[in-house]
């Protein structure tokens, strides 16, 4: 076994300044997300097991608030981000297009967490995100093998970020999802 | 010559006054002129052993061994299409085999160009001590030849292979020194996760099989797309091969790459 010099890692329960503004955008979209599950939930006619899915997926959104919130301690706002909210109301109320809706949601998400990642630096934070996004990713391959297999939708995530562009970044971002009900 | 007569309890006394000695003038050598060794003290001599390179586990040691278990699952797939693993209804899902073997050759390129561009040089082969202590017993006990679900089991190690791919990328996030690296790391890790997905259906289909249900019979946990709320880091068991007389198969338990199977940089193909 060679000898190892293994760099030490930061470990602190304090979130970087810099981090906060970025776990905040995380948190809100987190919470508009679960809200539109909610209203899929009661107005989408799901029923039996896929219905239990969307429950289940609802509380997992419900769960990364909450671990957000927890990393945020008082600097935690628990607001929902309206904007993505009402943009989608209307497409997850309906049995028709709330699934496709969703998964471009889940997509759009892991698309922004992972723009967040390559930009905070904390390490509580960062490994909450990944932790978050590999299950996002999850989700939205759910929706594309079910209810039958498209590869095709199950592994490609064609969202981009909600966040605009870093600063001095070419990073091809919008503010607008590629949600299309 | 006068006889010596022990009795057994004699004897027992002797041998073991012998090695209280043996230990005690091992002990005392530096004092009697005893020739020094770098060996702890014992009885008998000890060859010297060779020092392993230092190594460091950076940046560079953290993405060679990403790419070396992409290379791990390119095997995987290659063996299965090349052997005929997928064969009675399984043999549908040989397109997502070769899907998932090009992923997985787009991830191994992209991970080694992060690996050059950081000063190492790309690693381009199978993680040895995962192939030798995960897949090779796997695959020796889906090949063997009274197992009744090879193409099954096929599938399910390669479930395996992705779970255990897309927790290695997720474990080095808190390791990787600069926040792009992290992010390049989980681009290549929720593919991963996605592929898991798509092989947790074909094992184990529909919306019930969604989140983590316990198989009653056994008390083990069922095939789930989507196991947990939060990506975990815990091993993961594969369950494979020819059941024994009792209809039991055997399980493996997998885990992420550690300290005895990174790819340092002393390491080469």
């Amino acid at each position: 076994m060679p000898s190892l010099s293994t760099r030490p890692r930061v470990k602190s329960n304090a979130v970087p300044e810099a981090d906060k503004a970025l776990l905040i955008v995380a948190q809100s979209a987190e919470l508009a997300v679960h809200d539109l599950y909610l209203n899929a939930i009661t107005k989408a006619g799901f029923a039996g097991d896929e219905l239990a899915t969307m429950q289940l997926f609802a509380d997992h959104h419900l769960a990364y608030v909450q671990a957000i919130g927890g990393l945020l301690g008082s600097d935690a706002p628990f607001e929902r981000d309206d904007a993505i909210y009402q943009q989608f109301v209307g497409a997850t109320s309906s049995g028709a297009t709330a699934t496709r809706t969703l998964q471009a949601l889940e997509n759009t998400l892991a698309a922004t967490h992972t723009d967040i990642l390559s930009r905070i630096v904390g390490t509580n934070g960062a490994e909450l995100v990944a932790s978050i996004i590999v299950v996002e990713a999850r989700h939205a391959a759910v929706f594309g093998s079910l209810p039958t297999m498209s590869l095709t939708s199950a592994l490609d995530n064609p969202a981009v970020s909600l966040l605009p562009p870093a600063t001095g970044t070419t990073t091809e971002t919008t503010t607008e999802t590629t949600v299309a009900p | 010559m006068s006889e010596l007569n022990l009795s057994r309890r004699q004897l027992l006394r002797l041998s073991g006054a012998s090695v209280a000695g043996s230990l005690f003038l091992a002990a005392c050598g530096k004092q009697s002129n005893v020739e020094q060794s770098s060996n702890i003290a014992s009885a008998g001599t000890v060859p010297p052993t060779t020092a392993l390179p230092e190594a460091e586990v950076n940046d560079i040691v953290l993405l060679r061994t990403a790419a070396s278990l992409e290379y791990n699952a390119i095997d995987t797939y290659e063996l299965a299409l090349e052997a005929g693993l997928l064969s009675g209804d399984y043999a549908k899902y040989a397109d997502a085999v070769k899907r998932f073997r090009d992923d997985h050759r787009e991830h191994a390129d992209a991970v080694n160009k992060l690996v050059v561009a950081l000063g190492g040089k790309a690693h381009t082969c199978a993680n040895t001590r995962i192939k030798t202590t995960y897949l090779d017993p796997a695959v020796a006990l889906i090949t063997e030849g009274d197992n009744p679900d090879a193409a099954r089991d096929t599938i399910a190690l390669a479930h395996a292979l992705e779970n255990i791919a897309a927790q290695t990328y997720q474990g080095v996030v808190g390791s990787l020194s600069s926040p792009k690296l992290r992010a390049d790391a989980m681009r290549i890790g929720q593919d991963e996760a996605r592929h898991a997905v798509v092989l947790a259906q074909v094992l184990n289909p529909g919306h019930a099989a969604v989140p983590q249900t316990v198989d009653a019979a056994t008390g083990r946990n069922n095939i789930a797309s989507v196991p947990t709320a939060f990506g975990s880091l815990a091993n993961v068991f594969l369950t494979i091969g020819a059941p024994n007389t009792d209809g039991v198969k055997t399980n493996l338990i997998l885990s992420t790459p550690s300290l005895n199977s990174f790819v340092y940089e002393f390491v080469s193909c």
